[in-house]
């Protein structure tokens, strides 16, 4: 009697960690999901740990099964990793609260429910400071997915990173209303090359910009992952996310059973952004430059939204000596000064 | 030239519904395992997953039902112009329209108590996605413009208008910025029933298809359009009102599809943002001919439909699978569909020697 | 500024102008085919990994054709042998292409194929106006500007391109006249696919050198609508194709210079052009008529 208890235990014991992940678009594309994607992986290679995932989840009651699907075949940590992921989420975590759940870019919390982000900003405000440094038309082109607060912060921290080195830049945008047509994003780039931009930089998943930028010769600056193979004379850097160490982080905890639910944003100093290796054709000094910032962001000795940040129009939205609380940033709207485009 | 040749049948085959429908399911699974094997995937494992997941447990069942309520009326206005050889591509555009008129109700008189709401809400819909359905509909009866290519344009412009107002003037300002109406109040939510996922808006599918039937089987107008749809010429000749009969199933299909977005932003998502528009009025078309037109059967073939979108996600979880597996499902049962009807109505015999 | 927007309304064009040309030879021979969506997205799956594949992008290009074509074939096979809807049919094949293109292509998301690059003609792209907004594009693009005058040859002054058209407009002469009307029918039908799949071969190839599950984003569905809008002659589907093209570029260069407006309602300019498009084309009485029997299937004789 007594061995079959210990059997039972030890099987218990040794159960594979069951961990589901749901991604808004395919993982094929080598931005978003692709990056979280990796981390998947990453979190495959660990012992007795067992991963899948579903792609291409729409936000709304759809996603809201599929949890569901992954909560009642006994999975024990689900990531959700789009803000529209969020509401569903919390209803299904109320329902199963023996299970983690883990949503990214979000805000709302339950006992079980944690959200997670990155700082990709800091990294934006680093690819600027280069972008800033090699354009010499001091106009600078951004192809943008969709108006929402991540890209417009990443406008935002981009084009403040560009004026530090030249206060004379200016960032223009396109939206393409998607998050991956290479043929629009081609397009849009080439409408920005067109009023003179010489560096292009993106928040789209797809490296057509970067290809746009390369065939007329200028610079361009990749996102999510490094992008240098598609255009390797035009790339310049990248802002690109690494969520494997944090991952890995979080399915230790949930193991040791030391997970706490919470609000986590950690930036440069976690790892969980970085900037992509400089292409060739950066000027050492400007490298140097570039890392000593960061080195200062990592330490906490500077703040990429700190003051003076005046909007579009003119107004003073962060005093000199002052730095934007968390809750603004994360739920930025409007563009500082020097960018041109809407935000609709 | 060919040994055999091909007559109409004076009646088509009885049975015949039956008999596609699971001739057409069959072999559409059987090429699915053929292409999950392709991709490297276990075939037989890959469909009974997919069986599993749509029917295999009781909340399986219920969101089944859930999702077949919007496709349901979105395919019944759809058969409605159908019959008239009116091609109605454009339930996508005024689902979506549905759903904005529906929002601009709930937003603006958010502290109206539901029994009141919520039929305005129903109204905003049913009057915008009528509106969608009224725009194609005049520009072929005065100036012959195809309706086709309106309804398909309507329907991109449409999802914009969604867009834009989603992304503007109706954004959330407690969302931080993501592009979604406020919550809706309590007014404005159709519950569920009892204890399940169910919405009560099952209880509009069962009224309009009734009327829908009483429609065809009872009214001088429905006799008409189903003559209509046969013989156009002659019904014109005949006296036969033929515009205003174009303007009204384009109407009222228009309708039927906004009440599907009414449905779908009350009860499930209880906001509105871009992400409602799945799809549902494209596979509205699948099951309206899969269907042959009649209200009974849309409703199986709706359930059906709805049961694969449920159970491709399964496949995906365990297996992988790509998510555009369902879509393929969905054109080739189409495609049988359309070939298979060929057997109903003809048959053929060996040519024989003369 | 303007000259580069041109240009670019040229290039975007072109792969609904391959596409509007290879529906307008369909729907002359009779036959309404609405899967054009779905072709183009399997020649742009086709094109692009059979360009991967061999190393050669011509060869991608003829491979992305050939899969159109074959995609036709099923449109073909269900109108012209089982008598189906044509309307319904065309539908049906649209949702599988786009479908098994997305299936078919996932692994390949993201990944690069050899492609065309710009070739600027040697003496004719330095011309003043002409040069940089015609003679500064890929092979491509060359040669779609010569398809139109080729197709408006055929139609007129060979016997094949008389067939085609007899057939589409009074099938039982053609018959009494002893010619294989199926045959003709069914090559509508398959140049017609193999024309859109070029087109969408050139979205993966050419425009972009990427596969994407929305490579064709509706232009499928224009190309349909410009067939009507050319009045199903070759030479005014050009004007058409161009037009659009630039309107989809236009709304870009409006962002980048620096509008206030809504993108959204920048973005519906394309698709409410269309409408106007064609409700223009319906005032038009004259010699704008649609092939006689388009999508009506020929009943077998008795």
């Amino acid at each position: 009697m007594g061995l079959i208890l210990c059997f039972w235990v030890a099987v218990g014991a040794a159960k594979d960690l069951q961990v589901g992940f749901i991604y808004v678009s395919p993982t094929g594309d080598a931005g978003w999901s692709y990056s979280h994607d990796l981390g998947r992986q990453a979190v495959e290679k660990l012992d007795d740990v067992k991963t899948s995932f579903v792609e291409a989840v729409p936000e709304g009651p759809d996603s809201e099964r599929v949890m569901l699907n992954m909560a009642r075949k006994n999975y024990d940590v689900i990531f959700a990793t789009s803000y529209g992921y969020m509401d569903p989420m919390l209803k299904v975590a109320k329902q199963f609260p023996k299970i983690v759940f883990m949503h990214c870019s979000g805000y709302k919390q339950a006992k079980n429910m944690g959200n997670y982000f990155g700082r990709i900003y800091q990294a934006r405000y680093l690819a600027g400071m280069v972008a800033g440094a090699m354009t010499k038309s001091n106009t600078l082109g951004y192809v943008a997915a969709f108006p929402i607060p991540e890209v417009i912060r990443g406008i935002n921290a981009y084009a403040l990173g560009a004026q530090a080195v030249n206060p004379d830049v200016q960032v223009r945008v396109v939206w393409t209303k998607t998050w991956y047509d290479p043929a629009t994003e081609k397009e849009a780039a080439k409408s920005l090359l067109d009023v003179g931009a010489d560096v292009i930089a993106q928040h789209q998943d797809s490296p057509s910009p970067q290809e746009a930028a390369a065939e007329k010769g200028v610079y361009s600056v990749g996102y999510h992952s490094d992008m240098s193979s598609f255009a390797p004379k035009a790339h310049l850097t990248a802002p690109v996310w690494n969520w494997s160490p944090y991952y890995v982080k979080i399915i230790e905890q949930v193991r040791n059973g030391t997970w706490k639910s919470g609000s986590v944003w950690p930036g440069l100093e976690d790892g969980i952004v970085d900037l992509a290796p400089f292409g060739p054709m950066v000027p050492k000094a400007v490298q140097e430059k570039v890392l000593a910032k960061k080195e200062a962001i990592k330490a906490g000795k500077f703040k990429v939204f700190s003051g003076p940040i005046k909007d579009q129009k003119g107004t003073l939205k962060v005093a000199a000596g002052a730095s934007m609380p968390d809750k603004d940033i994360f739920g930025m709207t409007w563009f500082v000064q020097g960018v041109i485009g809407t935000t609709q | 030239m060919f040994p055999f040749e091909v007559k109409r049948r004076q009646v088509p085959l009885r049975w015949g519904t039956c008999l596609i429908f699971m001739a057409v399911i069959f072999l559409s699974l059987g090429v699915g395992a053929i292409l999950l094997a392709f991709q490297g995937k276990p075939p037989v494992r890959g469909i009974l997953l997919l069986f599993k997941g749509a029917f295999g447990s009781r909340w399986a069942l219920e969101d089944c039902l859930v999702k077949a309520i919007p496709i349901f009326l979105c395919s019944l206005g759809v058969a409605l112009a159908f019959r008239l050889q009116i091609w109605n591509i454009g339930a996508e555009g005024q689902f979506a329209l549905g759903t904005v008129g529906a929002t601009f109700m709930a937003l603006s008189f958010p502290d109206l108590p539901k029994a009141l709401l919520l039929p305005a809400m129903l109204a905003g819909a049913m009057i915008a996605g009528g509106l969608w359905g009224f725009i194609p509909a005049f520009l072929k009866i005065l100036l012959r413009t195809n309706e086709i290519i309106v309804t398909l344009m309507l329907n991109y412009i449409g999802i914009l208008i969604l867009d834009y107002l989603v992304y503007g003037p109706w954004k959330d300002p407690v969302s931080f910025g993501f592009p979604m109406t406020k919550e809706f109040s309590p007014g404005a939510v159709i519950g569920m029933i009892g204890g399940t996922r169910i919405n009560w808006g099952i209880l509009l599918c069962l009224l309009f298809a009734v009327l829908i039937w009483v429609f065809f089987r009872y009214s001088r107008l429905g006799y008409e359009l189903k003559a209509g749809g046969e013989n156009p010429r002659a019904a014109r000749y005949a006296g036969m009102p033929f515009n205003g009969l174009v303007i009204l199933v384009m109407v009222a299909g228009g309708a039927l599809a906004a009440c599907a977005g009414f449905i779908e932003v009350s009860a499930n998502l209880n906001r509105l943002q871009p992400s409602i528009m799945v799809g549902y009025g494209y596979t509205a078309i699948v099951v309206a001919w899969l269907a042959r037109l009649s209200p009974f059967y849309i409703g199986i073939a709706a359930y059906l439909l709805s049961g694969l979108r449920v159970g491709v996600e399964n496949i995906q979880l365990d297996l992988q699978v790509p998510a555009a597996f369902g879509g393929i499902l969905e054109g080739l049962i189409l495609l049988m569909v359309l070939a298979a009807g060929f057997f109903t109505q003809y048959r053929i015999r060996i040519r024989s020697a003369t | 500024m303007i000259l580069s927007l041109l240009a670019a309304a040229i290039q975007s064009g072109t792969p609904v102008l391959y596409a509007t040309l290879g529906e307008i030879f369909t729907e002359r021979s009779g036959i309404l085919n609405l899967g054009v969506e779905g072709m183009m997205m399997v020649g742009a799956l086709a094109g692009f990994l059979a360009a991967k594949a061999t190393g050669s992008p011509a060869l991608g290009f003829l491979a992305g054709g050939l899969c159109g074509a074959l995609i036709a074939g099923i449109h073909a096979g269900v109108c012209l042998v089982f008598l189906g809807n044509q309307v319904v049919s065309g539908l049906a094949v649209t949702i599988l292409g786009v479908n098994l293109a997305n299936y078919l292509g996932t692994p390949y998301v993201g990944q690069r194929a050899p492609g065309f690059d710009p070739f600027p003609l040697p003496l004719l792209s330095k011309l003043p106006f002409f040069g940089p907004v015609f003679f500064n594009h890929d092979i491509l693009v060359y040669i779609s500007f010569c398809i139109p005058v080729l197709m408006w040859v055929f139609f007129r002054y060979t016997r094949w391109g008389l067939g085609v058209r007899a057939v589409g407009e009074n099938p039982e002469a053609v018959s009494a006249a002893g010619l294989p009307v199926a045959g003709y029918r069914w090559a509508g039908v398959l140049v017609g696919g193999f024309f859109s799949g070029l087109g969408g071969a050139y979205l993966s190839l050419a425009y972009t050198h990427l596969w994407s599950k929305g490579l064709s984003a509706g232009r499928g569905w224009i190309a349909v609508a410009l067939v009507i809008f050319a009045f199903w002659r070759p030479g005014r589907a050009v004007l058409g194709a161009y037009l659009f093209g630039g309107v989809m570029a236009f709304q870009l260069r409006l962002q980048a210079m620096g509008t206030n407006l809504p993108s959204s309602l920048l973005l519906m300019l394309p698709y409410g052009l269309t409408v106007l498009v064609l409700v223009a084309s319906s005032f038009k009485k004259h010699g704008t008529e649609a092939p006689a029997i388009l999508g009506i299937n020929l009943e077998p004789p008795d």
